[in-house]
């Protein structure tokens, strides 16, 4: 069955384009945040290692294409490269470090990068534009023949397309080798260390590869919102990913997707029928899952049928 | 797609585009703060505008006026821009409103150009947003707007040293310049310029620093809320005051926070567009059709942005109804008399042109409550920091 999941989830996925003519700009929004998820589950869910700052990657993959856009080339295409090289290099360069530490050290150490990425883009003033958002990016055509428009259908395939050439990369790196040998080190790391794998190698390249698919994902935001503010790197970020993450479970991609989609309808449904106390819609379902479905909601399937089977179970 | 849904999408659009003439009610899309730490501007803005629809009606010519409202949460420009698209082309809006923070505003901007809708900022108050969008109006103000007419004054008062102390973010740093650049034109100078983390929560240091150097007075910019209380009870207990170093400060003693400060708080100097406590007709009116809606609805600035916005969308309707650029063109040079005072729109900055008032916190002898009594106006100044 699970070899279907991504079919189903791409057919989702187009019709609802179709159903939902006028919502393609937070169907899009949640398209990006599931890469940003999946980019999370990678580096949580397959490699083990606990990180609460995400968002540092995807600020930085933003603001580079952001500035990419701005400055140097407005094709898309180019832009998401640029955002991809940018988070890549911010979460090697940082996973060198973090990566030495162990448990809570890694979490905090995580949080702090990202904090210091929103400090250094609140100082840069003249370049990123400080508190008040990096403006005035202009996207090129996509691959010069499709417009960005207003409703955002453009940027809707766009961002589909992306992230299922992305999911498609994790769906291979997943049953490779490498992939793996992530999972052995998630497990048990005493062992993959005894059988002779570098663990701590190994950890920071899954963390770089997860660094550049965040990158990415800022860059989308970046070229379809046209403004990249200091809230990229911010702390709620990384948490609502995690949560997003946790809700659909780790470890797998299509719970990343489905984690991602229900948290950000709920909150969007919550949120527009009741602009004042939504929260509260939030917080109940989190909390639901989190107690009925430890696992996530990709293990809904196997709890019912355990139920069900249990009630006849205990009939006999 | 269906040739159906296809004619529905096209219908939305075209309607969305050229406005939709023929429609009797008018719908205002308002996307601001209902959640989390900032959800208090969102609810003041909302008291307003039915403060204003309980006085004024919900019918403008002929037309009847709807809100929509939207929760951005906070600074959140992902958000603002999905949420205009769907309030645009969803839910048909033809009046674009809110916006708390500047990021969300200017992330609009080319939505607003694109579709011609006429989008009225309650609060965002850097200067350049409206460069970004034809179609920004804004019933606010800009820290230029306020922080230039009290370095003048004080200057004119016989302070001649200043030390400013301001939060290091944005706005802080705006205020920070404008205040500076205003007072040495003047001839007075700014012996120290501090600017205090976003986080800090004990600000003696600074305040001793600040004590140290001796100045005539402290120009102080900080966010609402509590760093503005902690600022001004050690800015007190650390003497600063018996030594005779004044406080000039702009939306520091602004009405909600302003009896939590308690007696601190009495004799702040501040600059500001709006008090409560503004003397005339059209303010009481609307205190008191506010506190009949909501007993504890208190009027701030963020009151009477959305107040005066509502009412310059209520001129556009009944001037043009949803034809966006005439709607626009009709309001450019408006003059009205607001609960602040007389306001005027200017037609170059689409920024008001108001009176900004200097004040000091007192406490009223009748309700023993502490309140900005206006001690001087300096009348009809513009968006100063439009050319900066």
């Amino acid at each position: 069955m699970g070899r279907f999941v991504p079919l189903i989830l791409l057919a989702v996925a187009v019709g609802l384009y179709f159903l939902l003519p006028y919502n393609l700009a937070f169907l899009t929004r949640i398209l990006i945040m599931v890469l940003l998820v999946l980019s999370l589950d990678l580096v949580l869910g397959y490699a083990g290692i606990a990180t609460l700052g995400q968002a540092a990657m995807y600020g930085a993959g933003a603001y580079a294409a952001g500035l990419f856009a701005i400055h140097v080339w407005a094709d898309p295409l180019a832009g998401l490269v640029a955002g991809a090289v940018a988070g890549a290099i911010l979460a090697l360069v940082s996973g060198l470090v973090i990566l030495r530490a162990q448990g809570l050290t890694v979490i905090m150490l995580t949080i702090a990068v990202a904090q210091i990425c929103a400090e250094i883009a609140n100082r840069a003033r003249d370049i990123t534009g400080g508190a008040d958002g990096l403006r005035g990016i202009r996207m090129d055509p996509v691959l010069g023949l499709f417009e960005f428009d207003f409703v955002g259908q453009v940027g809707y395939w766009y961002a589909l397309i992306v992230v299922a050439v992305i999911f498609c990369f994790l769906m291979v790196l997943g049953r490779s080798s490498f992939g793996l040998s992530l999972r052995g080190i998630h497990e048990s790391p005493a062992r993959m260390g005894a059988i002779g794998v570098s663990v701590y190698w190994r950890r920071v390249a899954a963390y770089t590869i997860g660094g550049a698919i965040a990158g990415i994902a800022g860059a989308l935001t970046a070229q379809i919102t046209q403004l990249v503010s200091l809230e990229t790197f911010a702390f709620v970020l990384s948490a609502e990913a995690l949560i997003m993450l946790i809700l659909g479970g780790t470890g797998r991609l299509y719970g990343a997707a489905i984690g991602t989609f229900v948290f950000m309808w709920a909150h969007h449904t919550a949120a527009s029928n009741d602009p004042f106390n939504w929260l509260f819609v939030i917080g109940a379902m989190v909390l639901a899952v989190v107690f009925l479905l430890p696992k996530g909601l990709i293990s809904m399937p196997a709890a019912l049928t355990q139920i069900f089977k249990g009630g006849r179970d205990a009939g006999t | 797609m269906s040739l159906k849904q296809g004619a529905a999408l096209a219908l939305a659009i075209a309607t969305c585009v050229t406005g939709a003439a023929w429609a009797d009610t008018i719908k205002v899309g308002v996307i601001a703060s209902f959640s989390g730490p900032f959800a208090q501007y969102g609810t003041q803005y909302r008291q307003a505008i039915e403060a204003y629809q309980a006085q004024h009606g919900k019918t403008a010519g002929e037309h009847e006026i709807e809100f929509i409202y939207k929760d951005v949460g906070g600074t959140n420009p992902d958000q603002a821009r999905a949420l205009a698209q769907e309030l645009l082309i969803r839910d048909r809006v033809d009046y674009l409103a809110g916006f708390t923070f500047t990021p969300n505003a200017l992330a609009v901007a080319s939505m607003a150009t694109q579709s011609e809708t006429p989008t009225v900022i309650f609060n965002a108050a850097t200067s350049a947003i409206n460069k970004d969008s034809e179609f920004f109006l804004r019933t606010s103000y800009t820290l230029w707007q306020v922080s230039v007419p009290l370095a003048e004054w004080a200057y004119d008062q016989g302070i001649r040293t200043v030390a400013t102390t301001v939060t290091d973010y944005g706005p802080g740093i705006d205020a920070e310049n404008a205040f500076r650049e205003a007072f040495e034109a003047k001839g007075g100078e700014v012996i120290d310029e501090i600017r205090m983390p976003l986080s800090t929560t004990d600000f003696t240091p600074f305040i001793q620093r600040v004590r140290d150097q001796k100045p005539d007075a402290v120009f102080a910019f900080l966010p609402g809320g509590p760093p503005t209380f902690t600022f001004t009870k050690t800015y007190n207990e650390n003497g600063l005051k018996a030594e005779g170093i004044r406080f000039l400060g702009t939306a520091e003693t602004e009405e909600v926070n302003l009896q939590g400060l308690g007696d601190a708080a009495i004799g702040l100097t501040t600059a500001y567009h709006y008090s409560g406590a503004h003397d005339s007709d059209a303010n009481r009116a609307f205190l008191a059709k506010l506190n009949e809606l909501d007993p504890k609805a208190i009027a701030n600035w963020a009151s009477v942005g959305a107040y005066d916005g509502v009412h310059l969308i209520y001129q556009m309707v009944a001037a043009a109804g949803s034809d966006g650029p005439a709607a626009v063109e009709a309001v450019k040079s408006l003059e009205w008399e607001s609960p602040r005072g007389p306001l005027k729109m200017d037609p170059e900055t689409r920024t008001v042109i108001q009176n900004v008032y200097i004040r000091e916190v007192e406490r009223n002898p009748d309700t023993n409550l502490l309140q900005n009594t206006e001690k001087g106006i300096i009348a009809t100044v513009g968006d100063l920091g439009w050319d900066k």
